[in-house]
């Protein structure tokens, strides 16, 4: 007599009824050796379930939260520079028509706010390799890192906010929140430099 | 399986899609066992299962905007996990070796009926037949689930996780004579 192979015998502990699966099923119930077959299967499949959880050595949630904090932030920055890029191209749009521009929308491009911006561009790629670099720094060092991350996404939320208003002051009140951000990137890279060196010495 | 169930997760929901650190922290919490013990299983090093880890929850914080809230969170979460996990398994080279040791059978040592340990049995096996023996027999998952997440059959599934019982039914010292 044919006994069950083990693909059959899993086959029978699926549900449904595939054809051929019923055949299965009545050997099943009238032979004892695939019965103790099957029982050892679902004995083994509860033993597996069983096996104690195993569990990761250290604490991964501070790189996890400043990775998902950097991400964030470059995406808010990618929504001002569209927005930034959009409204250019509708001012100059709106020149070239010969329409009358409010003073503020004219001094868009304002060479401060245009210096401060690229001063910003600068740190964030070099964060950038920082990231790459995986640098270990220690657990002080991620805390305050973790805190200026905090500050500069709601900083880079204000920055996205006074980027829609029309108002007067809204590029003085930029160059301050540029200038702002520009400070908590500096903070960041020197957390970064001295936590390498701190690791490397 | 919803066992890990994160408590007022309606309350967390809109926290999370907002960004809020400590929302993120406490998905983090309630889930990060269930996920490393996931990613452990399937992957070969605790550095992967960790790698896994870490990409899991960013995928998560990244995307949490899809969630519709029709299933479990944690079914969800374990999808992202069991998504990572198989694709480091494709990424790794290793994998190239450990599928040729599958198509040329068992070696000597394994006719032997050397016993060992479960821990060490599921240990041992081929990459690919480990993974779908605990997406199946422990997380639950289909053959047809499984063969989606692993872009394979769903006879491709079932003949690995056949192949895994009988080797592990092997390894265990349980076979009997008939």
């Amino acid at each position: 007599m044919t006994h069950l192979s083990v693909e059959q015998l899993l086959a029978t502990r699926e549900p449904g009824l595939e054809p051929g699966v019923k055949a299965l099923r009545d050997h099943l119930q009238e032979c004892p050796v695939c019965q103790a077959e099957r029982d050892r299967l679902a004995q083994r499949v509860a033993r597996l379930k069983a096996l104690p959880a195993l569990r990761p050595g250290r604490d991964h949630f501070g790189a996890i939260r400043l990775q998902a904090a950097r991400e964030r932030r470059a995406r808010g920055l990618r929504r001002i520079a569209i927005g930034t890029v959009a409204l250019a191209a509708a001012v100059t749009l709106a020149v070239a028509l010969g329409k009358q521009m409010a003073p503020a929308e004219r001094t868009l491009v304002n060479p401060e706010l245009a210096e401060i911006m690229g001063r910003s561009r600068q740190l964030e790629r070099a964060l950038a390799g920082f990231d790459q670099d995986r640098a270990v720094i220690n657990g002080r060092a991620v805390g305050i890192t973790s805190s200026l991350e905090d500050r500069l996404a709601r900083l880079d939320r204000q920055i996205e906010v006074v980027d829609l208003m029309n108002a007067e002051g809204r590029q003085q009140a930029m160059i301050k929140l540029w200038r702002e951000r520009v400070g908590l990137l500096d903070a960041l890279v020197d957390v970064h430099l001295t936590g390498a060196r701190y690791v490397g010495f | 399986m919803d066992a890990y169930r994160l408590a007022d997760a309606q309350v967390v929901l809109p926290r999370l899609r907002a960004g809020d650190p400590a929302a993120q922290e406490a998905l983090f919490r309630a889930f990060e066992a269930p996920v490393y013990n996931l990613a452990r299983r399937i992957c070969r090093t605790t550095e992967d299962a960790e790698d896994v880890l870490q990409e899991t929850f960013l995928e998560v914080f990244r995307s949490i905007g899809q969630f519709r809230g029709d299933g479990s969170l944690w079914g969800w979460v374990r999808t992202v996990a069991s998504s990572k996990a198989l694709m480091r398994l494709r990424r790794n080279k290793y994998r190239v070796t450990d599928e040729l040791n599958d198509e040329i059978g068992p070696t000597r040592g394994e006719d032997t009926a050397l016993r060992m340990d479960l821990e060490a049995a599921l240990e041992r096996l081929p990459e690919t037949s480990r993974a779908v023996v605990w997406l199946h027999d422990v997380e639950g998952y289909t053959h047809e689930e499984i063969a989606s997440m692993m872009d394979r059959t769903v006879s491709f599934s079932k003949s690995q996780l056949a192949r895994a019982h009988a080797r592990l039914r092997r390894w265990l010292g349980e076979e009997v004579s008939v």
